[in-house]
């Protein structure tokens, strides 16, 4: 599929600020089946924007407004192709106790911090029981939008996995986290997946929607034989499903505050009104995809 | 060296009693007598003089000691019962420990080795991961380390060196081997404590000194200053170093203050320090004015809440900006706890054998990691053998001696061991080396001790003579840290003509004028919820699997 997306962000201060520090990871990254072949960013009042990859790959974009302001524009425009994964490998428990499963795994596969305070775990795990790690996984995209309603309000950014219990409600970051929590359980590595969605039904034909940037995440499973490389695969937990061309990746991380879309400071105490939303049209002739 | 205080008055017998009843307790090692109780030949002279003073002249050097050090202010906190912390003068214990020029340089060759290692590793692990590729490093343990600062990956310093200051800890078997305990290279202190104590040593026992050659340690400010000036990105002469401390709060204080002072640079905090395009300055009175090297004498944790702990306002935000740009040099580098943790400290020697291909000249502490079933299962059934620590911190924090621990404690420690093995590792008991200590009545008795070096990395690896010897003040205890009830020692390390510190000119002993107060606002961080604002339609799914 192919994407044009915009992604605008806006805070309003009620008092002047100064050095305003930002940086963003939103420029959807090229990977096997997915290619970004547009990236601007336009930042007002202007700032010197500087690049680099971050330890998980992603790319970060910073910049600084030293000077006296009231109002903060990021908008970022992307082109992206995407292509649909191949099929998930279907590889057996033995699979995860490899030595080359633990070298792809690396931090991915570790304890959650805060696992062991966390209450109400158990019937969650005794429901992902499967006989392979994809079956655990697919158990997983239904299980969790089954036993939590999705409800925004309900958390904030940085609420934790033992909130989303607690109040039985969230959104697709506490979705996620909740899902790495188990699937590490089962000793499954898993990581966050930040990114856009294309979210349209499509028998409305639409070509173009607002959203908001999306999470999801990317479980490491071994491979069918045995023998080779594990795959990391991407599901959806908030949309019941493998992930597909549908979701365009901007980076990966140990969780959200690994991959924040844009994280920033300012000096001062004023307080800020953000407006922040992405629309995604697709480029693409949409015949095909509507037979 | 040569005045003598007037020798108090004193009944012979008394006298002879301070010193000639003098034991050492094997099988532990004594560094300053025989195991029958003669001097050794290094110590002859000093212990004469012990004699000479005798229980009551050290117990009233003691009272002028304590004196002297609560007015200059070199106490720390202890926290008493009813959880009120006081102020107590640093118990420096008045008999010195005495090196030998040649036993000396042992253990400053090792301690170079290892230090360098230790840089390489760290350079590796956010870099190539050749060690990791070689197998010899599990990347599994590198990526548990609580302190593996991954927003500090691909960065590579001014100089190419992370661990300016390093202090490791070694200790004295009883088979005259030393062994390096654990490895500090985030912020280690104690330093000040080596420079005041030698000062209040002379002030206090001059007469101790008389037949003494020992090697100075007052240039370390000097070694300090030029290590950070070497690596700042600028001129030499031009570059201005800074020392970050966290606040008159932090218990070490003391220290950063009178590192400050005495290297004539200036004392900040977060709030004198601002990064404008990714370069760091200073606010004076005179407007922002550049800063070139930053000794921070904070963790890593809290430095730039952009990229480290963001709920941290003590840090200041886009520092690691600066820090990757090259606008700045940063000492300690972010992310040397990678190479201090415990669990990595097994690998050290294999560091140093890949990265040099060298032998280890100092031995490690037999040591076991807990993340493997069989030494797991091992360990858990000698516990009352072992000696048991957390693998992400310092300063003797959580840790517990099996001999000396109550069957209660056990245990609760193989509960907590075994639910995170990996957070843990165990050594071997060390039969740690004793030296002389005055107790309350003035009479020596044998104390356990360790030794912790200052090494300063800058173009080159210098380390002032001695160090700081802990000393555990009560009989059989073998835990060293201050902040558990241990005291310290001026360390001696004795001219011998080969090895002769060069000393550069002295710096200024003089306070810069202290910065305005110009602390205005405070930082307010935004970031946003991933969500979707339009949750997904209830026959989205199934449509979206097809895709």
């Amino acid at each position: 599929m192919h994407f044009a997306i915009r992604f605008l962000t806006e805070y309003h201060y009620d008092a002047p600020v100064t050095d305003n520090l930002n940086a963003l990871r939103v420029r959807p990254a090229t990977t096997s089946t997915q290619r970004c072949d547009e990236f601007h960013t336009r930042i007002e009042p202007e700032a010197r924007v500087s690049r680099h990859l971050d330890y998980f790959g992603t790319e970060v974009i910073e910049f600084g407004i030293p000077t006296s302001h009231e109002q903060l524009t990021i908008d970022v425009r992307a082109r992206v192709v995407t292509s649909a994964p191949p099929d998930p490998p279907e590889g057996s428990w033995d699979g995860l106790l490899t030595p080359a499963y633990f070298d792809a795994a690396g931090e991915f596969a570790l304890p959650w911090q805060d696992q062991p305070s966390i209450a109400g775990l158990e019937s969650l795990h005794d429901a992902l029981e499967a006989e392979c790690p994809l079956e655990t996984l697919e158990t997983l995209c239904e299980l969790i939008p089954d036993r939590f309603e999705y409800r925004p309000g309900a958390t904030y950014v940085g609420s934790t996995v033992s909130d989303l219990l607690d109040m039985g409600a969230g959104v697709c970051q506490d979705f996620v986290h909740l899902s790495l929590v188990l699937l590490r359980r089962r000793g499954i590595a898993a990581r966050y997946v930040s990114g856009y969605l294309w979210a349209a039904p499509h028998d409305e034909g639409a070509d173009s929607m607002e959203l908001d940037t999306h999470a999801w995440l990317e479980a490491l499973l071994p491979c069918s034989d045995g023998r080779g490389e594990p795959v990391w695969v991407s599901a959806d937990p908030t949309n019941r499903g493998l992930a597909g061309e549908a979701h365009v990746k901007i980076g990966h991380g140990r969780f959200y505050s690994d991959v924040p879309p844009v994280k920033g400071l300012y000096m001062g105490g004023a307080t800020s009104q953000l407006e922040a939303a992405v629309t995604m049209s697709r480029l693409d002739p949409q015949t095909s995809a509507r037979a | 060296m040569s005045s003598r205080a007037p020798t108090p008055a004193l009944d012979a017998r008394g006298e002879e009693e301070a010193i000639d009843s003098y034991r050492p307790q094997a099988p532990f090692l004594d560094e300053l007598f025989e195991l029958d109780g003669t001097p050794r030949p290094t110590a002859r002279a000093l212990v004469e003089e012990l004699r000479r003073l005798g229980p009551a002249g050290l117990i009233e050097a003691g009272r002028r000691r304590d004196a002297i050090f609560m007015q200059q202010g070199i106490t720390f906190e202890t926290s008493g019962g009813g959880g009120a912390t006081h102020e107590r003068p640093f118990p420096l214990d008045l008999v010195p420990r005495v090196l030998s020029g040649q036993e000396w340089r042992d253990i400053k060759r090792g301690l170079a080795q290892r230090i360098r290692a230790l840089n390489h590793f760290v350079d590796d692990v956010y870099h190539a991961r050749e060690i990791v590729r070689e197998g010899l490093v599990p990347w599994r343990l590198v990526v548990s380390c609580s302190h593996f600062a991954r927003a500090v990956h691909g960065i590579r310093p001014p100089g190419g060196v992370y661990t300016h200051v390093a202090g490791c800890d070694l200790v004295r078997h009883s088979d005259g081997t030393w062994k390096v305990i654990e490895d500090n290279v985030r912020i280690p202190s104690g330093i000040s404590y080596v420079l005041e104590n030698r000062a209040a040593m002379a002030r206090l026992v001059p007469e101790l000194f008389a037949s003494y050659r020992v090697r100075p340690v007052d240039h370390y400010p000097q070694l300090l200053l030029r290590a950070l000036r070497s690596v700042a990105p600028s001129a030499e002469s031009e570059a201005t170093v800074v020392v970050w401390t966290p606040g008159p709060a932090n218990p070490a204080y003391f220290e950063h203050a009178f590192l400050a002072r005495q290297m004539g640079v200036e004392l900040v905090e977060a709030s004198d320090l601002v990064v404008r395009d990714d370069v760091l300055y200073m606010r004076t009175t005179r407007g922002l004015e550049r800063a070139h090297a930053v000794y921070r004498r904070l963790d890593d944790d809290f430095v730039d809440p952009l990229e480290f702990r963001s709920d941290s306002l003590l840090g200041v935000p886009g520092l690691v900006r600066a820090y990757r740009a090259g606008s700045v040099a940063i000492a300690n580098a972010f992310g040397t706890g990678v190479a201090d943790d415990k669990a990595i400290y097994c690998f050290v020697p294999d560091m140093i054998r890949f990265y040099l291909g060298e032998e280890p000249i100092l031995e490690n502490v037999k040591t076991y990691l807990l993340s493997d079933p069989e030494v797991l299962e091992h360990v858990l059934g000698r516990l009352d053998q072992l000696v048991i620590k957390p693998t992400g911190e310092s300063g003797g924090r959580g840790v517990m001696i099996g001999p000396h621990a109550e069957e209660a404690e056990i245990a609760r420690m193989r509960d907590v061991i075994s639910a995170h093995p990996e957070r843990w590792i165990a050594q071997d008991v060390v039969r740690l080396s004793t030296v002389p200590t005055v107790g309350i009545d003035g009479v020596l008795a044998p104390r356990h001790v360790d030794l912790r070096p200052f090494a300063v990395f800058g173009e080159r690896i210098d380390i002032v003579p001695g160090g700081l010897t802990r000393v555990a003040l009560d009989d059989g205890s073998l835990i060293v840290n201050s902040s558990r009830g241990g005291g310290s020692k001026d360390t001696w390390v004795l001219e011998d003509g080969d090895d002769a510190d060069r000393a550069g000119p002295p710096i200024a002993d003089t306070q810069p004028p202290a910065l305005p107060d110009l602390r205005y606002g405070a930082w307010t961080g935004q970031q946003q919820q991933q969500q979707q604002l339009h949750p997904p339609s209830p026959q989205g799914p199934q449509r979206r699997k097809t895709l």
